[in-house]
């Protein structure tokens, strides 16, 4: 950790000086590890098999979804169920640029990330009004109202919904190029970037919120202004993933790009994972999409028990297993606090 | 006169939606939470219900005496083992934990009748209708509209004038104040919940007697409650039951412009109160 506590005392008194350490040897390892992650994400390609892709590339769209809803709900205090809202907006802007408007797919997906944040922008002004639970439903109408518009807008097809076919103009290992990057830089983004947030005094200022929004505007917070550009924030991370998840999907209907399912899994993901950690939702990512593999076979009775998974969460470890993990032993992989260290000469 | 119509269908609608909106409008002025299995429950009573009328050969009107019983033993269990351990200032808890509830009993009703969309068998009544001028009227949305009517009313009269009523109203004001005074939250908060699924109960046979239900409707449901006790105004019961109104009449001209329309109109109506009335048509502020 620091050599600080190894060093010899000195009898000449002094004042001690004080250092701030942010770095720990656990983090070291796991920004080591990250990298490592990140290269392997970006050079799938070269290694990896067509359905390995479209697992990794699925798993890596669930961990930043349920990230940007970890950032909502851990840190800004805002708890929505509609964020298959920003999915479906980014997903259909992506088609529309690409297939309508004939843009290069692989930067229509960055560029479609300007609708979620439109979108975020403008709902916010309107739920921002609503209380607390409140506010969650709200969120959930505005996607059930972008879902049923989407059906009936004829310029997207309506209800039918759309297929991206000008991926075929692309080889397979073109797009697997494309697809694998572009899911690297949306880690990068979405992990990496938190972390930087986090870390920063805007991290700072987003803990005072969660933990009291009224001491935080007393300690000279806008605490108004930085919900709002979390909210808009989380919305273009959420967006990415969409319009990722649905390229590699090759079609999108109103149905699976509004699907609640994006909720129930960042809330399952963050709630077995850790609340308010960036480990618990690597943890509770790796959690699900391995249970998904093995017990989707099982169908209903698999929900349930993750359903019921979630309400015990919530009921009795409300910091996940990264909580659980944490009594035991405290290496954390991506330290947001500071660690005051007195320097004896 | 399709407009004329629309309007009275959209009052009969709007008194289903007040029996959706009313306990959901009780359990948020006392204890600050939303049941997000608030929906899942109506579907729940009226899947029981159904398969009671078909076992047992019941008549809806005996169902609906079994369903409101055992919708007020529902609430008591899910307050004393969930609920009295997630109230609180943050809302997540509450809001979290009944979501992973929801998902297990949707899924569990899933497995246990189906996806399959069923209805209660009502007799002559369902089908009754009288002329009301150049209009026909159905029988059986008078007697909802009637009975959301009276449980708003009654509701109300329970709040202002009874004991119970003004240990609720104490409760929701503040709830350490009113433990002060000899009011035991937790007793409060049972009977609230306990009146709210209560309340379930009748909007679980008028909902499988009008229309059909299957496992997955429980959101709409729960959207639709949560609705209308924001157009009407937080924390006021008539509030909820004229939003309720708006809701439903929005939804029926809407059907009527599109009928792809319909339910987008309720929303729209919905953000448009937001946007313009934040504090619900009732609501002071």
């Amino acid at each position: 950790m620091t050599q600080a506590f190894a060093a010899s005392s000195d009898e000449t008194m002094q004042q001690p000086t004080v250092r701030v350490v942010r770095q720990t040897r656990s983090s070291l390892i796991a920004f080591a590890v990250s990298i490592a992650l990140l290269v392997a994400v970006a050079s799938m390609p070269l290694w990896a098999s067509q359905g390995l892709i479209r697992d990794v590339v699925e798993l890596c769209c669930y961990v930043t979804v349920a990230q940007m809803w970890n950032l909502l709900a851990g840190y800004g205090g805002l708890v929505s169920v509609g964020q298959q809202a920003f999915v479906g907006v980014a997903a259909y802007a992506m088609f529309v640029m690409a297939q309508l408007w004939g843009l290069n797919p692989f930067l229509a997906v960055p560029l479609s990330v300007i609708v979620p944040a439109v979108v975020a922008a403008i709902t916010y002004g309107l739920l921002h009004r609503l209380d607390g639970p409140y506010f969650a439903i709200g969120t959930w109408v505005v996607a059930e109202v972008l879902r049923l518009a989407t059906s009936v807008f004829g310029y997207v097809n309506a209800g039918a919904g759309m297929s991206l076919r000008v991926m075929s103009s692309y080889s397979p290992m073109e797009r697997a190029v494309g697809i694998s990057l572009l899911s690297a830089l949306m880690l990068l983004v979405a992990v990496g970037g938190s972390y930087l947030l986090l870390r920063s005094r805007y991290g700072l200022a987003l803990v005072a919120i969660r933990d009291n929004p009224v001491a935080a505007a007393s300690q000279g917070v806008n605490v108004g202004l930085l919900k709002f550009l979390i909210w808009v924030a989380a919305a273009v991370g959420t967006g990415l993933a969409g319009a990722i998840y649905f390229m590699a999907q090759l079609r999108i209907t109103p149905p699976a790009a509004y699907s609640p399912t994006w909720a129930n899994v960042s809330i399952f993901i963050v709630m077995v994972g850790g609340l308010g950690s960036l480990e618990g939702v690597l943890i509770g990512a790796l959690v699900y999409f391995v249970a998904d593999r093995w017990f989707a076979q099982y169908g209903a009775t698999y929900l349930v028990v993750l359903g019921l998974l979630t309400l015990v969460m919530a009921l009795f470890a409300r910091g996940g297993l990264w909580g659980l993990i944490q009594k035991v032993t405290n290496a954390s992989w991506f330290p947001t606090r500071r660690i005051l260290l007195e320097d004896k000469p | 006169m399709q407009w004329l119509d629309g309007l009275i269908q959209g009052i009969l609608l709007g008194g289903l939606y007040a029996q959706y909106a009313l306990g959901m409008a009780l359990m948020f002025g006392v204890m600050r939470l939303v049941n997000i299995t608030h929906g899942d429950l109506v579907i729940l009573l009226a899947l029981i219900g159904i398969s009671l009328a078909s076992t047992f050969s019941m008549g809806p009107w005996s169902v609906l005496v079994v369903l409101v019983v055992l919708g007020a033993v529902i609430g008591v269990i899910l307050q004393r083992l969930i609920l009295n351990r997630v109230v609180g200032a943050d809302p997540l808890p509450s809001l979290i934990a009944t979501f992973g509830l929801s998902i297990a009993l949707q899924n569990a009703m899933l497995q246990i009748w189906s996806a399959d969309t069923r209805s209660l068998e009502g007799g002559a009544i369902v089908h009754a209708s009288f002329q009301l001028g150049p209009l026909f009227v159905g029988v059986l949305p008078v007697i909802v509209l009637l009975t959301a009517t009276v449980l708003t009313g009654g509701l109300d009269v329970v709040l202002r004038s009874t004991r119970f009523g003004r240990a609720l109203r104490a409760a929701s004001a503040d709830v350490e104040a009113a433990a002060l005074t000899g009011v035991n939250p937790k007793t409060v908060y049972t009977g609230a919940t306990a009146i709210a699924v209560a309340i379930l109960g009748f909007a679980a046979v008028f909902q499988s007697l009008r229309s059909t239900v299957a496992p997955a409707d429980g959101a709409f449901q729960l959207i639709y409650a949560f609705e209308a006790v924001i157009i009407g105004g937080m924390g006021s019961i008539w509030g909820a039951f004229l939003g309720a109104m708006a809701l439903g009449i929005s939804q029926s001209i809407g059907f009527r412009i599109d009928p792809g329309f319909g339910i987008l109109a309720g929303h729209l109506v919905f953000l448009a109160i937001l946007a313009l009335r934040p504090q619900g048509l009732l609501g002071k502020g």
